[in-house]
């Protein structure tokens, strides 16, 4: 299967720490692959890296074959992301963002129909006139996720897209990313553990900027003796193994 | 669609949703205007002092305008820049210019738009007073205080690259109220002299002034007009290009 994104040893250091350290990722066109790890584990800065938001101090990667350096704004085109803290315009409707990212990313003559496409998708009409800060945390975070798509990325990369949200709105985002993973690559970061478990198809295990650990749930599993990915996680993070 | 004219639309519907734009851009010049003409009425004619007679008064309101719109620049180029709205931008194919378009052209309307109220409102004011006002002057001032709107957005979009959420407004204010007292918007500073009126002259601010009250006089000499006209346009082009790249420096090192 091509490979949507490959890194080579990739390396982020600020000043006198080292966030991310001689990664190696390979990820499969439509897949769906997690990043796991705790805070500061190095999961965000790995995927500013990719979608051209940091540089690398060293080493390289490839998204859909382009260097994120020497091609970022290749990679941009065909990226989408969703940060940690959900990054819409607060006083424009819901319709308003995403016609605007839709303006941003694609021709004018595919605008409109991408945003019906996407309010559809994504269950959007019932507030599609509403302010985006007038919606609740688990509709702004679909928003958020709605904007970072309707660019029709081949790429997308998920930053703890459920963090603070309640179970409810969480499982809903899991339905979504779930329709999504059909149609584009998806990198996805997270420290939920049943999240990863749910979702991804592999999975990465980041301790202290490195990877120290990665394969499919059942891999890990038997890599590390452990029955379910908590349990998995845990031993690896304590160096049981 | 520009992607330039698209942000720009965005952060032209952004401010128009902010009650208080309304207020400070629109609402607070023309309630000094009015202030200003009552205290204007209330000085004995025996004291001959012309500085809040309407047709001097309307071109230092119009300045006076242009330092909200600065603030309201400032706070909307540093929100963003606090927030990850500005982070998925930098993640998306914009490029630094369509930034700095974007967040300087909606306000360069906004300045017109309430340069065209603030002169709406001291029409109705001379017609009270009895003041003569010349519209053909008010409609030469429209246009040259176009530089001065671009200085003033400009200073904003720097305060906003440079500053944060909340400290970009504390500046602006300190501007607001130097800038209006060297502008010599509330005294003569002319008629003044010493100090003050020297170091008056050694600011963008002042000529700005000038600027405007000339072409409402129709008074389009070298010293009054085309000399102060000059200076705002020079420090217009050197504060836009100093903003342009602060924030392109700005951008670079979020990238970094």
């Amino acid at each position: 299967m091509a490979k949507a994104i490959i890194t080579d040893k990739l390396t982020k250091v600020f000043k006198d720490k080292t966030a991310v350290n001689a990664v190696d990722i390979s990820v499969e066109e439509n897949s769906l692959v997690a990043l796991l790890g705790v805070n500061g584990a190095g999961k965000t800065t790995t995927i500013r890296m990719l979608s051209g938001l940091s540089k690398p101090t060293s080493g390289k990667a490839t998204v859909m074959d382009l260097d994120v350096v020497s091609s970022a704004a290749q990679v941009k085109a065909l990226t989408g992301i969703s940060t940690q803290d959900t990054a819409v315009a607060q006083n424009l409707t819901v319709e308003e963002n995403l016609r605007f990212m839709a303006q941003i990313y694609l021709d004018k003559t595919e605008v409109n129909s991408a945003v019906e496409e996407i309010i559809s998708d994504f269950g959007l009409a019932q507030c599609r006139k509403k302010k985006a800060k007038l919606l609740s945390g688990g509709w702004q975070r679909r928003l958020s996720i709605a904007m970072a798509v309707i660019g029709k990325p081949r790429v997308l990369f998920l930053d703890e897209p459920t963090l603070g949200l309640d179970v409810l709105a969480r499982r809903e985002l899991w339905e979504e990313i779930e329709r999504l993973k059909k149609n584009m690559t998806i990198v996805l970061t997270t420290h939920y553990m049943e999240e990863a478990q749910e979702l991804a198809d592999y999975i990465y295990i980041m301790i202290d900027g490195s990877i120290a650990a990665s394969g499919t749930l059942d891999e890990l599993e038997k890599q590390s003796g452990r029955k379910g990915l908590e349990d998995v996680f845990v031993s690896i993070a304590r160096g049981e193994n | 669609m520009n992607r330039a004219i698209v942000f720009a639309k965005r952060n032209l519907i952004e401010m128009s949703r902010d009650t208080l734009s309304y207020i400070f851009c629109a609402a607070f010049p023309i309630v000094m205007l009015v202030i200003m003409s009552l205290v204007n009425e209330s000085i004995p004619k025996q004291a001959n002092m012309t500085i809040f007679r309407i047709d001097n008064l309307a071109g230092g309101i119009a300045i006076f305008g242009q330092t909200f719109v600065m603030l309201f620049t400032a706070i909307g180029v540093a929100r963003d820049r606090n927030g990850s709205f500005l982070v998925r931008l930098y993640a998306s194919p914009m490029k630094g210019r369509d930034f700095a378009v974007g967040y300087i052209l909606p306000m360069l309307a906004v300045a017109i738009i309430q340069v065209v109220l603030a002169f709406g409102a001291s029409v109705i004011v001379s017609l009270v007073t009895g003041d003569e006002l010349k519209i053909l002057g008010l409609i030469a001032a429209t246009a040259a205080v176009l530089p001065s709107a671009m200085m003033f957005t400009a200073i904003g979009f720097l305060f906003g690259t440079l500053f944060n959420e909340k400290s970009a407004p504390g500046m602006c204010s300190v501007l607001i109220s130097i800038g209006s007292f060297v502008g010599g918007i509330w005294f003569d500073v002319d008629g003044t002299g010493g100090v003050i009126a020297d170091i008056s002259r050694w600011t963008p601010f002042y000529y700005a002034t000038k600027v405007a009250r000339s072409a409402i006089h129709l008074e389009f000499t070298a010293e009054n007009f085309l000399w102060p006209m000059a200076v705002v346009i020079i420090c217009a082009g050197l504060i836009t290009a100093l903003a342009c790249m602060a924030f392109s420096g700005k951008m670079r090192a979020d990238l970094a």
